[in-house]
């Protein structure tokens, strides 16, 4: 193979990354958006490494989590999750297991702290859904609260209740 | 008529590997932020990345796997498939050698968990396919 044979190879290459590039960003314009802005600028290494470097107090954030890990985490008892809504709607209805720590509550505490969890367990935080952002919020706070391993699913109630899984509650 | 047989084979693998990343693609184009949870999961990328990931990986298997498929460019779509599965073989030891016992997120992301070793034998499988649709379509374009 010439020379510039190899070169057409490395265009053509390039090509199709930048245009997949374009297309993804494109049709996911608006998740990624909304991940950036709850992207601080300057954010450059996971919650493990800043937890590693005494760095975490700062600026570090949750880390995504799926349905199907939570589900795993849930079955093994491996996670606590933690319900960032109001406590009348963790009332109503919660994922079954789940703790409640609602936003609101957790934002008046100087470091909000889960009585009897340890600060290495695995947190898992969510709210209603993809539109809300408490989970978001009470995990960057359980950060700052020192509590290394934190991660927001953010398909949250709804998704875990179409997934068919188990939740808790029905009082009004 | 080895001639023949040759070309029927480098058909068959090109269009076998262009549909296993056009599989692998659309299920995690379906469910983007499934698939940031899996990627997430490598405890790799920082926050924002691993949706960037989520958002642009799925987009450049379905465009090689469609060009593997119409016999376009394929020795580009080839190469960049075939940099992926290092990628991705390089992320799952990764995954081993840390003990995470997470799924490889490499197809569904709601199906039944495969483990890192699972995906990373399959991955050099596909790797090996790659390498094999090069080399015919080397042999062709002499």
């Amino acid at each position: 193979m010439t020379h510039k044979s190899w070169l057409t190879t490395f265009l053509e290459m390039a090509v199709i990354v930048f245009i997949s590039a374009l297309l993804g960003i494109a049709w996911n314009r608006t998740l990624l958006a909304d991940a950036w802005r709850g992207a601080p600028a300057g954010q450059a290494a996971p919650v493990s490494q800043q937890v590693a470097q005494g760095a975490q107090q700062a600026e570090a954030l949750p880390m995504p989590i799926a349905l199907a890990q939570v589900k795993e985490l849930h079955d093994s008892g491996q996670a606590v999750l933690v319900d960032a809504r109001s406590a009348t709607s963790f009332a109503k209805e919660h994922i079954a297991g789940a703790r409640s720590l609602p936003l609101e509550e957790a934002s008046r505490q100087a470091t909000p702290q889960l009585k009897g969890v340890a600060k290495d367990s695995v947190i898992i935080a969510y709210c209603n859904g993809f539109s809300c952002h408490d989970s978001m919020e009470l995990g960057k706070l359980l950060i700052k609260a020192g509590y290394g391993s934190v991660y927001v699913f953010e398909g949250g109630l709804p998704e875990w209740r179409d997934g068919g899984y188990p939740t808790s509650g029905g009082k009004q | 008529m080895k001639g023949v047989s040759s070309s029927m084979i480098s058909l068959a693998l090109r269009i076998a590997l262009g549909a296993i990343f056009i599989y692998a693609a659309l299920p995690k184009i379906a469910d983007p932020v499934a698939f940031a949870g899996s990627v997430a999961a490598y405890r790799i990328l920082p926050y924002f990345w691993s949706y960037l990931t989520a958002a642009v990986l799925p987009f450049l298997e379905l465009t090689c796997g469609v060009l593997l498929i119409l016999g376009v460019r394929v020795r580009s779509g080839a190469l960049i498939i075939g940099a992926l599965n290092v990628v991705f073989m390089a992320a799952l030891a990764a995954a081993m050698i840390r003990g995470l016992d997470i799924d490889c997120g490499c197809f569904r992301q709601d199906g039944p968990k495969t483990a890192p070793w699972v995906a990373l034998v399959r991955d050099a499988f596909f790797l090996a396919m790659t390498a094999a649709v090069l080399r015919y379509e080397r042999l062709r374009i002499r």
